[in-house]
């Protein structure tokens, strides 16, 4: 009664499965992503990015294909499979860079944020070394430590921004929702095609596939998480609106937080900025761990290299050195954050997708089971 | 030479290395959920080409042999230099290799010196004939034995002994019908003997026998049975384990009168040949669970084991895990309730706890308490205990950070009312909060300390005057000692004594993060804490189980429903049988009431019809 752990990533159940995914599409809602999305949708942007989430889910269905065109393999595999080894690993390592490139933002983001509302005076250096240690702990104990630590950590996470969204009820207004088609139906419509890439992070579970048991979960994990982030963003996005209108929402750095602050019911039930710091801190660090753990995961099945755990030291250098490349705030918001929530579905949904295309022509399949399809 | 290792030790810091092959230890479901997966899933685990795990029994001897050989360089370095070396491990001299003789003499000279009675004044031979002719000789440890029993029931009947049979071996008959004694076994190998001996037994030697009999004598000094010294209760037993390791034995099976109940007895350290029981209800168990037990603590190769202490760190499985693996208790009910949820109890001689395992975070915030006590109120209890933990781990952390970093967080009031209490306190608020911290645990650890009635007194005393003392001298503030008292008191409030001990040491650690970077210290050290427990196994089953990975909620784990609701046992254990109770255990609900008191309640009502 033994089990090797080396031998593979370890399994995740389906609950885990939704935890892992959701927590890291959520995350965004605690950054500057409601604020550009009311900035550029007005107050259409609530349904706007239910608009994305369709697409998305749109988009995770032709990925579900390709996976079930080849039942047994993992989406690096696929490409290798598809597209020959050499190109296919070429595409790996590019998902593997993106990973990189998402974390590393992701981490400057969080630190311009916490630099700006709560630790003015800590050198930012070493807010980025504790949060990457953390990060290269959580990594070290695999998929099954990431995922295990997602499930817990994701219902206290929503009851925070429930909470938070509940308290500041006071100031809603529901006559800031006006006018309903925002900045025109057209600009939503598109907008709303482009930000899908906010829910691109949906595709982990095409790496991660081996782990979670079978498609059929995959699936539903992937289904479900994409309809739980739209949720989540839909709703913040409203109550974003109805507290400060379109026009000041637009420029919150971190609507969330301004929500947070401004709940008042009396001198001491007040600004409980704390639940959303306990909330944002550990989603940060969730999310990031998820994507510095499958960037690394990612290179090392391009390169068949058995177990992760001795490239997470390089790997944490480099993604230090790429949080430290954008000079300030504006640069992370308008090059980094941009790209990764508005543009970088061409790559993430597109490539799988160039992929089933290019396999459907050339007439490629995954080898059955037993004469059946898994 | 010295520095050429570090620089390679450095090296190897940063170079790729090839990853071992750990093998770790888990449960395997049974064969009905097995089949209920399946049933679930289809086949697409093997179409994926994911080896399924297979049973050690089925690994093949070579692989085997080459993974002890790996556990053997990074476990313990134990050499066993040579057999001889081995048996003087054991025994003390080489003689355990030998076998019990027909010769007398030869058998008495065995006996001195392999308890070395030259010097050794414990082991006593008292020499003898029986029958008025063929010589015999018992031999026996002082002070561990009853000498009421060797006198009256062996010596005496002995000597009273006439029959004698020349030329043949008569121990059987002796066994037959001479010794009085409850149990008596024919022992030839002469380390069994020695080891007889050693727990109290007599070892009785006739000439002409190539065996000896050892009888149960077992009669030294142990402590009576009295109530828990650490985890007590208002309802419920008040008995707790002993130093005696049968008297323990007996107390759970008092408690649990089922003929599955097994107790296995095992051997532990090499030169004190200490005892341990492993104790399960076979039947019900996971089989995979006992044969782990008894394989780490068969394979366990070192001197001295004083008790359940030191046991415990030799089989758990992550040593370096703050949070303990394994729940110790010193109390029977608790280990006979675990040991009905389908888990093993293991109790060694010489301490009074007992060792319970596979066991989840959650069991350990349990005390038996909560089921004797209806559900609400256990309910209330637990949350009270969770409180105390939250109370007790972070209370002092939180407070340096929204001091030092997030002081716009606290109302206003409140702010005021800490500034002005800490108006003539000269010390940052971290040397403050670490300066009481470490008052407070000097005053715990010396009220243990302080012999007899004192060590209780000095606590109250010490923390009061000191308290005060510190205040009035501006050295803390009063809303600080508040704050010690508190986490204190929860610290108390935590059932299990290691685990209180791990908030000890977590609450130090948080108080530094939250001093360092505030909130998002103390968030970092979270996940740190969580990704690192939720990693952690306990014999197999992850600690943080029911939350992640989610199980079948038994009804009883944070929020303890009704007795008769709790249908199931624990899932994380995979007992051989789940149910504990059908889903309507109380079938009196649906039942019709008694039938005599329905004819009474009828009868009564009709001659109130005829009075009306």
């Amino acid at each position: 009664m033994t089990e090797k752990m080396n031998d593979r990533q370890g399994y995740i159940g389906t609950y885990e499965a939704v935890c892992l995914t959701s927590i890291m599409m959520v995350t965004k809602i605690f950054y500057t992503s409601i604020a550009v999305i009311v900035k550029i949708e007005g107050t259409s942007g609530w349904y706007g990015t239910l608009i994305s989430c369709l697409t998305s889910l749109v988009m995770f269905s032709f990925i579900f294909l390709l996976l079930k065109r080849f039942p047994h393999m993992d989406i690096t595999k696929i490409f290798e499979a598809v597209i020959g080894r050499f190109a296919g690993k070429i595409l790996t390592l590019l998902f593997s860079a993106y990973m990189i490139f998402y974390a590393a933002s992701s981490i400057r983001e969080f630190i311009e944020m916490i630099k700006a509302y709560n630790l003015p005076y800590t050198p930012p250096s070493i807010l980025i070394f504790g949060f990457i240690a953390v990060c290269a702990i959580v990594a070290y104990h695999g998929l099954e430590g990431i995922a295990r630590v997602s499930a817990i950590f994701f219902v206290p996470v929503i009851i925070g921004v429930v909470l938070i969204l509940i308290l500041a009820s006071p100031n809603y207004d529901f006559d800031y929702i006006k006018p309903y088609f925002g900045y025109g139906l057209k600009k939503t419509i598109v907008t709303g095609v482009l930000r899908s890439s906010a829910y691109d992070e949906v595709v982990i579970l095409a790496f991660i596939i081996n782990s979670v048991h079978g498609l059929k979960i995959c699936k539903r994990a992937g289904y479900s998480s994409i309809l739980i982030s739209g949720l989540t963003f839909s709703t913040n996005i409203l109550c974003n609106i109805l507290a400060f209108q379109y026009t000041a929402g637009s420029e919150n750095l971190s609507s969330l937080f301004e929500l947070s602050r401004a709940i008042y019911f009396n001198r001491f039930v007040q600004r409980l900025e704390s639940i959303f710091l306990f909330a944002w801190v550990v989603a940060s660090l969730v999310t990031v761990s998820i994507a510095f753990y499958l960037a690394i995961d990612i290179y090392t099945k391009a390169f068949r290299i058995p177990g992760h755990r001795p490239l997470i030291f390089p790997f944490s250098f480099i993604l230090f050195m790429v949080a430290l490349i954008p000079e300030n705030m504006p640069e992370v918001v308008q090059v980094n954050i941009q790209f990764i929530r508005q543009y970088s579905g061409f790559f993430i949904y597109l490539a799988p997708i160039a992929i089933l295309l290019l396999a459907v022509l050339f007439r490629k399949r995954g080898e059955l089971h037993n004469g059946k399809k898994s | 030479m010295a520095e050429k290792n570090r620089l390679k030790s450095l090296f190897a810091l940063l170079t790729y290395k090839k990853p071992k092959n750990i093998e770790t230890f888990y449960i395997p479901e049974t064969e009905e959920e097995t089949k209920r997966a399946q049933e679930i899933k289809g086949m697409e685990h093997k179409a994926r080409g994911i080896k399924k795990p297979r049973l050690v029994s089925e690994m093949s001897k070579k692989r085997e042999r080459g993974l002890e050989k790996d556990r053997e360089t990074y476990r313990f370095k134990y050499k066993e230099k040579s057999k001889d070396g081995a048996s003087k491990g054991r025994s003390g001299n080489s003689v355990v290799d030998k076998q019990v003789s027909v010769n007398i003499d030869e058998n008495m000279g065995l006996v001195k010196k392999a308890f070395n009675s030259e010097n050794n004044k414990d082991i006593i031979i008292r020499e003898f004939t029986v029958g008025g002719q063929l010589r015999a000789f018992i031999a026996y440890m002082d002070g561990m034995v009853d000498r009421t029993t060797i006198n009256d029931f062996i010596i005496k009947p002995l000597l009273a002994k006439k029959e004698y049979h020349e030329g043949e071996c008569s121990l059987d008959k002796v066994i037959q019908q001479v010794l009085q004694t409850n149990q008596a076994n024919k022992i030839t190998d002469t380390e069994e003997m020695i080891y007889e001996i050693l727990v109290g037994n007599t070892c009785l030697f006739i000439e002409g026998c190539n065996y000896c009999i050892s009888s149960e004598t077992k009669g030294f000094e142990k402590r009576s049975v009295s109530t828990p010294q650490t985890e007590g209760v208002v309802r419920g037993s008040q008995e707790g384990f002993t130093e005696n390791l049968r008297t323990n034995v007996t107390l759970v099976r008092k408690i649990i009168k089922n003929k599955d109940l097994s107790t296995e007895f095992l051997k532990i350290g090499a030169r004190n040949n200490n005892q341990c029981a492993v104790m399960y209800i076979d039947g019900l168990i996971n089989p995979a669970i006992v044969a782990e037990v008894k394989r780490r603590i068969t394979s366990l190769k070192t001197d001295f084991i004083a008790g359940s202490g030191i046991l415990e760190q030799f089989i758990e499985e992550n040593p370096w895990s703050i949070i303990p693996t394994i729940i110790s208790t010193e109390r029977p009910d608790k280990a006979a309730s675990h040991l009905i949820e389908g888990k093993a109890v293991i109790i060694a001689d010489g301490t009074p706890f007992a060792l319970i395992v596979p066991v989840s975070l959650t069991t350990m915030f349990h005390t038996p308490e909560d089921t004797t006590l209806r559900w609400q109120y256990g309910t209330l209890l637990r949350f009270i205990r969770i409180f105390a933990v939250f109370i007790a781990i972070f209370i002092p952390g939180l407070y340096v950070a929204l001091t030092n970093f997030h002081r716009e967080m606290i109302p206003t009031d409140l702010l005021i009312a800490i500034a002005k209490a800490r108006e003539n306190v000269p010390f940052p608020t971290i040397l403050e909060v670490m300066l009481m911290e470490v008052s407070f645990e000097l005053i715990r650890e010396a009220g243990i300390r302080i012999p007899g009635i004192i060590g209780n007194t000095i606590g109250i005393i010490g923390a009061l005057i000191l308290g005060q003392a510190a205040v009035q001298a501006n050295l803390v503030s009063p809303v600080l000692i508040i704050i010690v008292a508190i986490t204190g008191l929860g610290n108390f409030a935590i059932p299990d004594f290691s685990v209180a001990f791990a908030a000890r040491i977590m609450r130090l650690i948080y108080i530094v993060l939250g001093a360092f970077l505030g909130f998002y210290g103390i968030s970092l050290g979270i996940v740190v804490f969580t990704v690192m427990l939720a990693c952690t196994k306990s014999f197999g089953v992850p600690m943080l189980n029911y939350f992640a990975p989610k199980l079948r909620n038994s009804n009883d784990i944070i929020i303890r429903r009704p007795v008769w609701m709790q249908e199931l046992r624990p899932d994380n254990i995979n007992p051989l049988d789940i149910t504990r109770q059908p889903e309507i255990s109380r079938k009196w609900v649906k039942e019709p009431p008694a039938e005599n008191m329905r004819e009474d309640s009828e009868e009564a009502g009709e001659d109130d019809r005829k009075n009306e």
